[in-house]
């Protein structure tokens, strides 16, 4: 560990030997635990890749609303239902049910900020303040209403908007083609799969996030006062294993989904898919905090606790301060398993039609649908083989950098 | 002996409490949700309603149907009357598809088991062979592929490309073979990574080196030094495996047209039938302790250095 | 642990696991069945005035007769392929109706039995009617009989001073004074027979301003149940009839024995009830003659009678196991053409043959499974690898190449896809809203890229197919138009429109359908919808409770005739559900209700569906088409136009004999 070594002790050793002592250990060159593993890491090969990937992943989804994708929800209907992956190029705004000027999205675009920029002009002509305010809380009603962006996205996020926004102005009308194939809608799967590892990385990432709070503090407390607080909180936990979960998911989903609970929520500012997070998350903490509880226990006699204890640090200091960043190595090894397991139930919610409701779109709800039209009288084999891979890619990183964590961070492999 | 009595004893008394509320939430929990077990797309009449609440005892206030209910079911083992299925009782309904379901996990769970260990020895003696690599890459595969994805493509593959299976339905063997495999393969694909990660500890400790040094043949090294240390993360794994298996038949049932209690539990709750919700919660939380309890003990038996509390 | 122990334990677990393998893999295997079908959800219940649903219908169908059945009649439509049905003679050889059609004699076949070999009486009828509309049998059809006198009295426990009534004593089997109630309404208890003369009712409940409606509901119950009833008893023959002026004694009845009107006189009793078997509205003067006589001629009603939940009911099972343990297999005595062999949760009802039917030589296979099964995929997989020989519902995804092939059968059928909009909310309170959603979606676009089985774009409530009946002309779509109207309303180009939801129960087609529209109207009106999906149940209560901008529904036909789409949308109707309320419609359709003359009454409906149009309560969207996968070695099936295959008309195809 890296705390220091408490020199106290050496205090009646004589000062020739101390000099000596701290000579050589000048000449070592300290090792972290971090830097070990890191180093132990990078010679994994698979554990490197997976490391890679799930980066890449991560800056793709943030980043998905400025890549040349189709609309993920625009559906035609009427010739692009069920194309098998192709290369032929695709223009944004081209399918003439959007009715877009010169059926392009740029031109809409253009036309649609002209005549937002001379209404401006004309407010802003106007002397009456009340008036100019009125009329200006027109038009953004206005721009709210009839942005030719609503009718390719759904809900675009402040953040989202704009970077659509630099999308048109870098990319134009150009969208790639549907490479994956479209869907039983006629909607580009390219994006979809895009979208939806976005939603479904969410999910995985906030509700084992989630999870790592209420199980890390439950394990640590747990582990720390040790005696009957920690039977009896270890108790509640093997008792809540036996918890049939999928049953409480399915209430709570439709309790949370309640109109009068939803507006109460809304007040806050929780969505529904919040919510979903949560529930998640509020399930899967039991493995956690057993495993912090463990890491915290041996841990808790440790001089370095000793130590803060003497000092007068209070309990709660000692635990998050002292004890949780020691559990680090195992909680993260911990994550990178918890996160697969939060996208497979996401999978399953879907599966059941309890999961995220169009036009929001999740790997699980694409799998759903891809299942849907797999069958031995036609097969579309593109609808569930492109998410099916991207989800299952997600999950295969995270277990190979999990394990790859796992082998990285174990101390006895120090220095190996 | 007196030991392991005093040990189920207590786990016992534990378990009434987990039951104890787990019906208590569970009933709260329902009644919270709005929706009522008598919505039919034509609506019913307030007069048809009350009789029908009067027939499941729902008139009664809300502290008497706790009470009244808990008292049949601890003094009669008593669920009452399923009120969407009404022409069965809840018990009934758990004694159709609790052999069903016991019978598919049992399957899952022996492939899972047989299976898992196997390709977990395997690739841990070979270590960095391409058999090694080749099987826990599949054993990934397993792990990250949603098992309603994974039925469907087995479908296609063994019951339309190679047809050795049925498409789906209950009653033979070669029925029940597809839906094992499908819910015993995720379990198995953990397993086999368990015990390879299991052996490969246990392959570097002193006793077995000094039992290969006596000359003994690698297969006894393996079978009696080696596999019994490295099965107990296996082992401690098997409650939440049961508990995957459970969770699992849920959607494959769907898919097989299975008659297990996995749908009926899924159908309670969005229906709202009250009783059989009720009922399905409760035993699957018996069934899980139980488990649970069974995986202790047996992790006490493995290791001895393990002591049941 | 000691090493004795261990060492037992471990023997212990081998051997309890080699029993639950041995165990698991033992297996009652059922001989297959001759034919199977895909029969959707699990049956509810099969008691004929319990169920309500597709899979309970093609069950007791199966199961009971009744006084007339719909049979194919004619030849099939040449254009759809449609086979016609028709109300046919079943338990009853014929019958006659009078000339003002208001009186029903139906002479019963001789000879008929049920299952168990009992005689099938006229009494039979008068009992299972009775039973049907007893409140505590809480049947969901039992308004199909209310053109009967005092049927709907009796159903819904209305009793007035003067009115002739029953009286149930409280003495059931295995009741006692003071006794928790028998739940079991049939063996009833003792019944006297009376005419009421006063109602004495306790000071009526005092609720607080803030009370919910259902604490209201229940305090209004509870205190209808402390009404005391003062009745002059009148005396009953031998023979049933009751004599009404030979009046006995005075007593006084009451439910509640606490009530504070009640005496030591007062009598315990279940309910008192309109007597509505001895009131003239079903007569039974011999076991082979059954007479009905109507408040209203109703030109429908054969078809009613040939609706299952006037089906007779065995009274001697019944009676003797009670609701529901008569319908077990061990216990279930039926009428129909076939009897009930097995019941497996989940997995199949099995059907055989009933050789003590009245037409049993034309039924030709003896053993039939229904199969309980809802996956799409899976039912066709089965249907594919030859496991069933019909598919019920297949799935939309396919349907491009379904519709290629031989074994797939459709037709148009007498159901309606429509939306449901909440009136009471903005801004779907205001009909222009209404009329410009309903014109700015693309129904020919659903109907031919989502949907792809041939359904037809629906622009007027009653689909088209019922004979004698002509639908007004449609609403017509028109996107100029609609956007003219939201600007009217108030919402030019969409804006300022409120948040609105499209609510719909758990289903891929449902939610394709809602992404669609959910589209057009994006695209054409700049309206935004949100999606909502719930399951059934919470979905049902939603809509039932009017908590919704916007709801998915369908409705099917319960018999053919435009008044069963019609009559919903009356005000405060049960199934309304919209807060729409309009006198006129109200009025046209009581007016046809009571029109004798079949083609003044016609008119009537579709006076009352123009205005219906006019208002749009409802955005309809497609008329459905039956959609089955038929195996080609199966005949005696036609598509018809409610969806309805009696499965005794069934039969193999001879070898070698081809399909028509």
């Amino acid at each position: 560990m890296n705390e220091l070594a408490p020199t106290s002790r050496l205090g009646d050793a004589n000062e020739e030997t101390l000099r000596r002592l701290l000579a050589e250990a000048e000449n070592i060159h300290g090792v972290s635990l971090w830097q070990d593993a890191w180093r132990r890491l990078r010679r994994n090969r698979t554990a490197m890749l997976s490391l890679i990937f799930l980066i890449l992943l991560v800056i793709t989804t943030l980043i998905t609303p400025l890549l040349p994708l189709q609309s993920p929800i625009d559906k035609d209907l009427d010739n692009r239902v069920f194309l098998s992956p192709n290369v032929t190029s695709i223009s944004m705004g081209s399918r003439p049910g959007l009715k877009f000027q010169d059926t392009s999205l740029v031109a809409e675009l253009n036309a649609f900020e002209s005549s937002v920029a001379e209404e401006r002009d004309v407010i802003a002509k106007l002397s009456d303040t009340g008036e100019r305010q009125q009329a200006q809380a027109e038009l953004d009603s206005r721009i709210d209403v009839e942005h030719p962006f609503n009718q390719l996205w759904n809900d675009l996020g402040p953040v989202s908007f704009a970077m659509c926004r630099l999308r048109v102005a870098v990319f134009g009308d150009f969208a790639l083609p549907s490479v994956f194939g479209t869907d039983k809608l006629g909607r580009d799967l390219l994006a979809r799969v895009f979208w939806g590892s976005r939603v479904s990385l969410v999910v995985g990432v906030v509700a084992t996030l989630v999870s790592l709070v209420i199980g890390v503090s439950y394990g640590a407390i747990a582990g720390y006062f040790g005696g009957t607080i920690d039977a009896l909180m270890m108790r509640i936990v093997d008792m809540l294993y036996s918890i049939p979960f999928i049953f409480v998911v399915i209430f709570l989903v439709t309790f949370l989904g309640e109109d009068s609970v939803k507006r109460r929520l809304d007040a806050v500012g929780i969505d529904q898919i919040t919510i979903f997070y949560i529930i998640i998350g509020a399930i899967y903490w039991l493995t956690m905090s057993r495993v912090v509880r463990g890491q915290v226990l041996s841990l808790r006699h440790e001089q370095f606790v000793e130590a803060a204890r003497t000092v007068g640090a209070s309990p709660a200091r000692i635990v998050f301060r002292h004890l949780v960043p020691n559990t680090l190595g195992i909680v993260i090894v911990y994550l990178t398993l918890t996160i697969p397991a939060v996208m497979l139930f996401e999978a399953f919610l879907s599966f059941l039609g309890l999961g995220v409701s169009p036009p929001d779109v999740s790997l699980g709800l694409l799998l759903n649908d891809g299942v849907e039209a797999l069958s031995s009288v036609k097969l579309f084999w593109w609808v569930v083989v492109f998410p099916g891979a991207a989800l299952a890619l997600t999950l295969f990183a995270l277990n190979f950098l999990g394990d790859g964590l796992r082998d990285a961070l174990d101390p006895r492999m120090k220095n190996r | 002996m007196i030991e392991l009595a005093k040990y189920l004893l207590r786990r016992f008394f534990w378990m009434l409490l987990t039951v104890w509320i787990v019906y208590s939430v569970s009933f709260v929990l329902m009644r919270s949700v709005p929706g009522n077990p008598f919505s039919a797309e034509r609506s019913v009449p307030p007069a048809i309603e009350r009789q029908l609440r009067a027939r499941y005892n729902l008139d009664a206030p809300i502290l008497q149907q706790y009470t009244d209910y808990l008292k049949g079911i601890v003094t009669r083992f008593d669920l009452g009357w399923s009120i969407r299925l009404e022409d069965y009782s809840v018990n009934q309904v758990l004694a159709e598809g609790f052999p069903v379901s016991a019978s598919l996990a049992i399957f899952a769970l022996v492939f899972a088991i047989g299976l898992g260990v196997t390709a977990g020895v395997i690739s841990a003696v070979y270590r960095g062979s391409t058999l090694d690599t080749s099987m826990m890459v599949t054993a990934v595969l397993g792990i990250a592929i949603p098992n309603f994805v994974l039925a469907s493509l087995a479908i296609l593959l063994f019951v339309f490309l190679i047809p050795v299976f049925p498409a789906a339905g209950w009653g033979t063997l070669r029925q029940v073979a597809l839906p094992a495999l499908c819910l015993g393969l995720p379990v198995a694909a953990y397993i086999a990574r368990l015990t390879r990660a299991g052996m490969l500890e246990v392959l570097t400790r002193d006793h077995v080196r000094t039992a290969y040094a006596k000359g003994l043949p690698k297969r006894t090294v393996i079978l009696k030094h080696v596999l019994p240390g490295a099965l107990l993360p296996v082992v401690s794994y098997l409650g939440p495996a049961t508990a995957s298996v459970l969770t699992g038949s849920l959607v494959l049932e769907k898919i097989f047209a299975l008659p297990g209690m996995g749908s009926h539990f899924i159908y309670a709750a969005t229906q709202r039938d009250y009783t059989l919700a009720m009922g399905m919660v409760l035993t699957y939380t018996v069934l899980l302790f139980v488990m649970n309890t069974l995986v202790d003990i047996a992790y006490a038996v493995i290791d001895p250095r393990v002591k049941l509390q | 642990m000691a090493v004795q122990t261990r060492r037992f334990l471990l023997m212990v677990a081998g051997v309890v696991a080699f029993a639950a393998i041995v165990w698991a893999s033992r297996f009652d295997a059922l001989p297959p069945a001759e034919m199977s079908f895909q029969n959707f959800s699990d049956p509810k219940t099969l008691d004929p005035h319990r169920a309500t649903g597709e899979p309970e219908s093609r069950l007791i169908f199966s199961l009971f007769s009744g006084l007339l059945e719909m049979l194919p009649e004619g030849a099939p439509d040449p254009d759809t392929g449609l086979q016609p049905m028709t109300p046919q003679p079943a338990l009853a050889s014929h019958f006659d109706v009078s000339d003002d059609r208001k009186r029903y004699v139906f002479h019963l076949r001789p000879g008929i039995q049920w299952s168990d070999g009992t005689p099938i009486t006229s009494a039979d009828f008068v009992w299972s009617w009775t039973r049907m509309l007893h409140p505590t049998t809480a049947c969901e059809y039992n308004f199909q009989l209310f053109s009967v006198p005092f049927a709907e009295e009796y159903a819904t426990g209305t009793v007035t001073e003067g009115d002739r009534v029953e009286v149930e004593l409280w003495d059931r089997p295995g009741e006692t004074e003071g006794n928790e109630p028998n739940p079991q309404a049939f063996p009833r208890g003792t019944i006297l027979y009376g005419t009421l003369i006063k109602i004495r009712k306790p000071p009526p409940p005092e609720l607080a301003e803030d009370a919910s409606e259902g604490e209201r509901a229940d305090a209004e119950a509870t205190w209808t149940e402390q009404w005391v009833y003062d009745i002059e008893l009148a005396r009953a023959a031998e023979d049933g009839s009751v004599n009404w002026n030979d009046v006995t004694e005075t007593r006084s009845f009451v439910v509640d024995p606490s009530s504070p009107e009640a005496d030591q006189s007062t009598t315990r009793v279940h309910g008192v009830l309109v007597a509505f078997d001895k009131l003239g509205g079903m007569e039974a003067p011999d076991p082979e003659t059954f007479i009905v006589n109507l408040k209203n001629p109703l030109p429908y009603f054969p078809s009613l009678v040939a609706y299952y939940p006037l089906y007779p009911v065995p009274r001697h099972v019944v009676e003797e196991h009670g609701m529901p343990m008569w319908t077990k297999p061990e216990n279930i005595v039926t009428s129909g053409a076939y009897q009930l062999d097995l019941r497996r949760l989940r997995d199949r009802v099995r059907l055989r043959k009933n050789p003590a039917w009245y037409n049993a030589d034309e039924v030709k296979i003896e053993l039939i499974d229904a199969m309980s099964m809802e996956g799409q995929n899976t039912a066709l997989n089965m249907y594919e690898t030859g496991q069933i020989d019909w598919v019920t519902d297949p799935p939309a995804a396919l349907m491009d190449e379904l519709r290629k092939r031989d074994d797939f059968v459709s037709a148009p059928q007498l159901t309606v896809y429509f939306y449901r909009l909440n009136t009471t909310r903005k801004p779907l309170d205001d009909r222009r809203v209404r009329r410009a959603i309903a014109m700015a979606i693309n129904r020919k676009q659903i109907v031919e890229e989502v949907m792809k089985a041939g359904q037809t774009p629906a622009l007027s409530l009653v689909p088209p197919g019922i004979a004698g009946y002509e639908s007004p002309p449609g609403l017509v779509p028109d996107l100029d138009e609609a956007r003219r109207l939201l600007e009217e309303a108030g919402y030019p180009g969409g804006r300022g429109i409120p948040k609105m939801t499209i609510l719909y129960n758990t289903s891929e087609a449902h939610r394709a359908v809602a992404e669609v529209i959910q589209q057009q109207l994006q695209n054409n009106l700049n309206v935004k919808l949100e999606l909502q999906n719930m399951e059934w149940g919470s979905f049902l209560d939603k809509v039932t409770q009017e908590d919704y901008d916007v709801a998915r529904a369908g409705w099917v036909a319960d018999y053919s005739d435009p008044n069963t789409f019609l009559d919903m949308w009356v005000t405060d109707g049960p199934q309304n559900n919209t807060g729409w309320s309009n006198k006129q419609f109200d009025g046209l359709i009581r007016d046809a209700a009571s029109e004798a003359d079949p083609v003044k009454r016609m008119a009537l409906l579709s006076q009352a569906e123009t205005i219906w149009i006019e208002d749009m309560p409802v955005i309809p969207i497609y008329f459905y088409v039956s959609l089955n996968i038929v195996s080609p070695r199966l005949e005696g099936f036609a598509p018809t136009p409610q969806d309805k295959h009696p499965i005794h008309l069934l039969r193999f195809r001879e070898a070698g004999e081809a399909r028509p």
